[in-house]
């Protein structure tokens, strides 16, 4: 009698299986790797970040600035949330819209925030050259926070890798954006949201480019 | 099949999952022949050749084993086979679609005559380009092509059957491969 190939895989498959973990709930993962990212995050704010800088260059406009906060922190969690549900096969697709509206929510207050620095002081920090220095943290920041995350998703062997990587890389953009704010000398001016935009493209764009590589998908 | 024979064979095939994840063998090896149906029927749906859908079934397979620790016990278990046999079915169509632009149709390589005689010349050349190109190898080179590549031995079989370590086996058809495809002649015969 011969043996179909689809038997022979489940002899095969049957005779290899050994006792494997499962894994935890997504968002119980998710809340472990946002806590790891957050103690980090505080712990540089506190030791070398300007609260007090951050307080003086939004005096009068904290309400703008909370709001601005908010949109990237929601955008920053929600996105790795997302990433976490979407890396195990059968979980609801819609997550990965579920960042997008804070993003949005984000970028309208930061423009906000723009627009009044603006009115405020003329065309004063229009320059480049300062905002560069953002591109960089950015850019370094998710270098530190972005390993971290990759490692914890790549425990899922996600069958469809894109789409956790891209929203894993806003979550850590989202996140040195928002690290960002404490290191920000100068109010945040249209070059300045630019710039920050660039840098959220590049994070997301690497991690997506790098998704086959470091997520190691089934 | 109704839907609440339908959930508690899904709630029994959950069950025979989580077994397996703690290392029950005759369990996965239930879970794994209880699911084929289903996921047949995905890959059926999905794929437009009987062939297709049964690789899909197969790497379908695969990947449940390599992801198997995604499951969690007590959630449904069909929405997650289904997701993993939809993916792989979208990859098998990706790939068999990247090979087809890879791949271009020349009908003239395909031409030939209704006399089987009178292919003879075209033929006749063919072998003897082939056997000039393979007559350039060395002798381990050429022992190498003949049997893992013309005879069809697996590197084991020429290993024993010709003496040659299999990794020097390898080396050979690597040399002997990048030799001939030096040697191909540059214009498509006409």
């Amino acid at each position: 009698m011969t043996v179909s190939p689809i038997d022979k895989i489940i002899n095969e498959l049957a005779s290899d299986v050994g006792p494997v973990r499962p894994l935890r709930a997504p968002a119980l993962r998710a809340l472990l790797a946002i806590a790891a990212i957050g103690l980090a995050a505080a712990f540089a704010i506190v030791v070398l970040g300007d609260v007090s800088g951050l307080r003086n260059r939004y005096a009068g406009r904290e309400a703008l600035l909370a709001l601005e906060m908010l949109a990237m922190l929601s955008t920053g969690v929600l996105a790795i949330v997302a990433a976490f549900v979407v890396s195990i096969p059968g979980r609801s697709k819609r997550w990965i819209a579920a960042p997008i509206p804070f993003l949005a929510l984000w970028l309208l207050f930061s423009g906000l925030g723009c627009y009044d620095d603006l009115v405020r002081r003329g065309g004063v920090g229009w320059e480049l050259g300062e905002s560069i220095h953002c591109l960089r943290f950015v850019a370094a920041t998710s270098a530190v926070f972005g390993p971290l995350l990759i490692w914890r998703l790549a425990r899922a062997k996600p069958i469809n890798p894109l789409p956790v990587a891209l929203l894993g890389g806003l979550g850590i953009a989202a996140t040195s954006v928002l690290v960002l704010q404490f290191f920000h000398p100068f109010a945040v001016t249209f070059i300045d949201l630019a710039v920050h935009l660039v840098a959220i493209m590049i994070v997301v764009g690497v991690v997506g480019l790098v998704n086959r590589r470091a997520l190691a998908p089934a | 099949m109704t839907a609440a024979s339908g959930d508690s064979q899904a709630d029994r095939w959950g069950v025979l999952l989580a077994a397996a994840q703690l290392g029950d063998a005759d369990a996965y090896r239930a879970f794994l022949n209880a699911i084929i149906p289903f996921v047949r029927a995905i890959a059926r749906r999905r794929c437009w050749s009987e062939d297709m859908a049964e690789n899909v079934v197969q790497d379908a397979l695969l990947t449940v084993h390599r992801v198997r620790h995604t499951y969690q016990p007590g959630r449904p278990v069909a929405p997650w086979i289904a997701a993993i046999v939809t993916r792989r079915s979208i990859d098998a169509a990706r790939k068999r679609g990247r090979i087809g632009r890879q791949e271009v149709f020349n009908e003239v390589a395909y031409e030939t005559f209704a006399d089987p005689r009178a292919n003879e010349p075209l033929e006749a050349d063919a072998s003897r380009t082939l056997a000039q190109m393979v007559g350039g190898l060395s002798r381990g080179q050429r022992e190498a092509i003949e049997l893992v590549k013309l005879r069809e031995m697996s590197l084991a079989e020429a290993s024993e059957f010709s003496g040659q370590s299999v990794a020097s086996l390898k080396v050979n058809i690597h040399r002997a491969m990048k030799k001939l495809r030096i040697s191909l002649p540059k214009e498509p015969p006409e």
